[in-house]
């Protein structure tokens, strides 16, 4: 996935729809943080907190589960999954990190573990507010008290297609093609979504092309590509080296700046 | 001494025999899901019989157990269907044995009803996908379930009993090793 941050405009829509899509409660106060689970988060961030008013700059960034790789693609061990004593989370044949929650004994473990704090804990059951019980999605299934949830790139959404695709008679699964509900309700079309295997895939396509301006959340890393390679080669091979599947696209300096693991 | 665990013990191994067995058929009424069947339906009779006098073959199921255009399995069929053979008009008795008569039961429903339930159900949390499963073949063109392997011999059934007990996790991942196809969580959980 790829988000272009000079597109965002903050409006939220990304985090609302993942709320619908995954069954999670919208409560009208969201400032109650232990209640609150949220899969897609939106944070703001300011160039500076006490700039005055030409000079200061605001960004939103969406981050959600990074579905890292870890240092070897072959048998990618993510930090979460690494840490799991249960095995509740794992990196699929897609490559997307799975969380599965009636195997979850509530350890926290993985919470604890990711870089990112992508993942949530269930502390209580889900309320719903007003009508929000009756447009319930069926496909996904609501986790129980005490267990740790995820982003999964709306894995649902792909068995889905999977099956139409199955029906309408197409065997080759890297075939099918589908939208999480973020990116299918983003208005200004900051998100990207797709197949990073696929060099045709307007994904990757869009990565190669605008390389100057495309990070990830471990900027630090990634920096030293360009600057030291061998050190950069060892970095990678740290343990817990996640190398997430995520890229941002930005045109300003601080934010990248901002981004660094300091 | 003896006295003793004559007056207590053996009551109380009575006693406790006697909870095991209602522990047992609680949970046992808990977890099991029980479906309504107000019809005892035949499925031999109907594969036997009539399936081959109207063209049919015997172990066509999607006859009645279809699919939706984007690949859903229907499960089992509505009243609308039974009716399409059984004609909502025609006579209750007197016709030749090859004709679907008239049941007066279904005549009480509309067509999208679904007075029935399934003994097989998953967990909310389990996608199955019947049109993946039933469509994989291995690559001399045979394929690589059929309905019976998980359902049991429904076809020979002669009531709506269940016929096995609730299908596991590990009979799906037992298939899965033996046809070489990923065992990974996300395949059936999300």
């Amino acid at each position: 996935m790829a988000i272009d941050l000079d597109l965002c405009t903050g409006c939220g829509d990304c985090a609302l729809a993942c709320a619908q899509e995954n069954n999670m409660p919208v409560f009208e106060d969201d400032s109650d943080l232990p209640k609150r689970v949220q899969f897609l988060d939106l944070m703001k961030v300011s160039n500076d907190r006490d700039a005055a008013y030409p000079d200061v700059e605001v960004c939103y960034i969406p981050k959600m589960c990074q579905q890292c790789e870890g240092n070897d693609p072959k048998n990618p061990k993510p930090p979460c999954v690494s840490v799991c004593p249960v095995v509740a989370t794992d990196v699929g044949d897609d490559g997307i990190v799975s969380q599965i929650w009636s195997r979850c004994i509530g350890c926290r473990y993985c919470q604890a573990s990711c870089p990112y704090e992508a993942r949530a804990f269930n502390w209580w059951k889900p309320r719903y507010e007003g009508d929000f019980k009756k447009s319930l999605n069926p496909d996904v299934s609501v986790a129980s008290r005490g267990t740790v949830v995820k982003c999964q790139f709306c894995s649902h959404i792909w068995k889905r297609e999977r099956d139409r695709a199955v029906a309408g008679g197409e065997l080759d699964i890297n075939a099918v093609t589908y939208t999480p509900a973020c990116v299918a309700a983003c208005p200004t079309r900051a998100m990207v979504f797709g197949d990073l295997d696929d060099p045709g895939s307007e994904l990757s396509r869009l990565l190669s092309r605008e390389k100057k301006r495309t990070f990830r959340l471990i900027h630090t890393i990634d920096e030293m590509k360009e600057k030291d390679e061998k050190k950069w080669k060892a970095m990678m091979q740290a343990k817990n080296y996640p190398n997430p599947k995520v890229y941002y696209l930005t045109s300003k300096a601080w934010i990248k700046e901002m981004m660094k693991f300091k | 001494m003896k006295r003793t665990v004559l007056l207590i013990g053996i009551p109380f191994i009575v006693a406790l025999y006697f909870t095991f067995v209602i522990s047992q058929k609680a949970c046992d009424r808990v977890m099991a899901n029980h479906p309504e069947k107000p019809i005892d339906f035949n499925h031999q009779s109907h594969l036997l019989t009539y399936f081959p006098d109207n063209g049919l073959s015997k172990d066509d199921c999607g006859a009645c157990h279809d699919y939706y255009d984007n690949g859903r399995f229907k499960g089992l069929p509505t009243v609308g269907d039974c009716t399409s053979c059984h004609d909502p008009n025609g006579p209750v008795t007197g016709a030749p044995a090859s004709t679907p008569r008239r049941k007066p039961f279904l005549s009480g429903y509309k067509d999208t009803d679904k007075p029935w339930g399934s003994h097989a159900r998953q967990p909310d949390l389990v996608y199955f996908s019947h049109k993946v499963v039933m469509t994989a073949t291995f690559e001399d063109g045979r394929k690589k379930q059929r309905c019976s392997n998980c359902h049991g011999d429904k076809a020979g059934s002669t009531n709506t009993a269940m016929l096995k007990g609730k299908m596991l996790m590990g009979q799906c991942e037992d298939c899965h090793t033996a046809l070489h196809i990923s065992n990974k969580c996300a395949v059936c959980h999300d």
